[in-house]
């Protein structure tokens, strides 16, 4: 008899044994609320579908230790990938790009920073 | 790990009277507290892509930051606090949330909205438990207790626990009745109003109506300074 | 949900379901199924008994658009009521708490009094 639940993935996770809940709302950070708008845009486009942003999300071998933002942008980058929507190369070169952005020192102000002003 | 900025747990007007307002709440986080994380820069250039490919524009991408920010998170409170005073549209609320919200000139998104009612006999609580699915053009982003594991995986089998851990203690002849959020439909709990507010206007209700109260974790208080 | 560029506007939160196999009241079982894949119905409720609570109508099936297909034809989805004692082996908390949620019909049978709840 086998002690793991038949196909039962990572997310469904209703009735596990967890701990105390933080009752705190932390909130969000900027780079989480434009990854959060960046996904209302392209589901709302049609461009992805929430069910596939779920279905990817759920294949994520580092869903549980993953933070909810860092799922849905795991998600949203595997879905861009299979749809050709960007390359594997367009993306790290990008990142790579991104990076040197934020090694900028402060007193030439990042882009970045201030694209992060509301 | 970084502070981040709360405006979720506030309530829309005014502010909680137990805190203390000299350090400033309302300023935006600083993003130069240390690099990003490496889902952060990930994130960022898959939109600096679409966008180069025009296939998001930063535009639309600004506008809906807008409208999670400022409009969403604003317009349970509205409705429910709508629904305290007028029983003719608690009843349509009750009957078709979507239709009902309509009404309000507040037109939801993908949300069909299915509003439960608490009342001495029974206490409503939501939760998605395989992913997070929240009412978002009617409450706003979810608080991040609401997509936590501890939260997801444990108020569906001990949910009077789980409500004593938010300061809800429930007698056992009321019935909890939790909605587990799976599939097409969302939810907003209608909490039961609170004695001594018969006299309040529809804004001073919202007040009150706060998103914890809406999801069904706490119920609504009238502080001596309300 | 509307499909991407639709133009009629969502006006309720329902939908027709036409000829929906189950009535409001109706004492229904989950599938004591466990395929790999994307499901909507979590894995704590498959096998349970409970009684059909409301129709909400009929809509795509996410099993197929989690894939990139149309999920149509449209199946039809209801919210189901359970006993959480009837959920949960040694359930705290008094016999009259429930918990509800959507299945889709094509998860449900009817309930022919026989427990095949899953054990995990």
């Amino acid at each position: 008899m086998s002690d793991k639940p038949v196909n039962k993935g990572p997310h469904d996770m209703g009735g596990e044994a967890a701990g105390p809940i933080d009752t705190t709302d932390h909130g969000m950070l900027f780079w989480e609320k434009q990854a959060n708008a960046l996904r209302s845009v392209l589901s709302r486009a049609g461009i992805v579908k929430v069910d596939e942003l779920r279905r990817a999300a759920e294949g994520l071998e580092q869903y549980g230790k993953l933070a909810y933002f860092e799922v849905t942008t795991s998600a949203l980058r595997v879905l861009l990938l299979e749809k050709g929507l960007v390359t594997e190369a367009e993306l790290e070169a990008k990142m790579a790009e991104i990076r040197r952005r934020f090694d900028v020192p402060d007193e030439m102000e990042s882009p970045i920073k201030r694209k992060a002003k509301p | 790990m970084t502070k981040s900025f709360d405006i979720y747990a506030k309530r829309p007007h005014g502010h909680d009277h137990d805190h203390d307002h000299d350090h400033d709440d309302h300023a935006p986080q600083s993003e130069t507290e240390g690099p990003p994380s490496e889902f952060e820069i990930m994130s960022r250039a898959m939109q600096e892509l679409l966008e180069a490919k025009g296939v998001v524009s930063a535009d639309q991408v600004r506008r809906r930051i807008e409208l999670f920010e400022e409009d969403f998170p604003y317009r349970g409170g509205r409705v429910v606090a709508h629904a305290w005073t007028d029983p003719a549209f608690r009843k349509r609320l009750l009957e078709d949330g979507r239709a009902a919200c309509s009404e309000m000139g507040i037109e939801l998104e993908a949300e069909r909205l299915i509003a439960v009612e608490n009342t001495p006999e029974v206490h409503n609580l939501i939760v998605c438990t395989l992913c997070s699915c929240y009412p978002r053009a009617l409450l706003g982003m979810p608080p991040t207790w609401y997509k936590s594991r501890n939260y997801r995986s444990r108020v569906v089998f001990e949910p009077r626990a789980v409500l004593r851990e938010f300061g809800t203690l429930l007698p056992d002849n009321v019935t909890v009745r939790v909605h587990d959020s799976n599939a097409d439909m969302r939810y907003v709990v209608i909490p039961m109003r609170p004695k001594g507010t018969e006299s309040w206007s529809e804004e001073r209700l919202a007040g009150i109506l706060t998103r914890d109260t809406l999801v069904g974790v706490t119920v609504p208080e009238v502080s001596p300074k309300e | 949900m509307t499909p991407a560029g639709g133009t009629s506007p969502m006006r309720s939160s329902y939908a027709p379901a036409p000829g929906h196999r189950y009535a409001v009241g109706d004492r229904v079982r989950v599938k004591s199924a466990f395929p790999p894949g994307h499901r909507r119905t979590p894995w704590y409720i498959r096998g349970k008994r409970g009684v059909i609570e409301r129709i909400c109508g009929a809509f795509p099936n996410p099993e197929e658009l989690a894939y990139g297909f149309d999920g149509e034809p449209a199946k039809v989805l209801y919210r189901v009521r359970f006993a959480q004692k009837h959920v949960w082996p040694g359930y705290q908390g008094p016999d009259h708490d429930v918990i509800e949620m959507e299945i889709f019909e094509h998860w449900l049978e009817p309930d022919d009094g026989v427990d095949r709840s899953a054990k995990s």
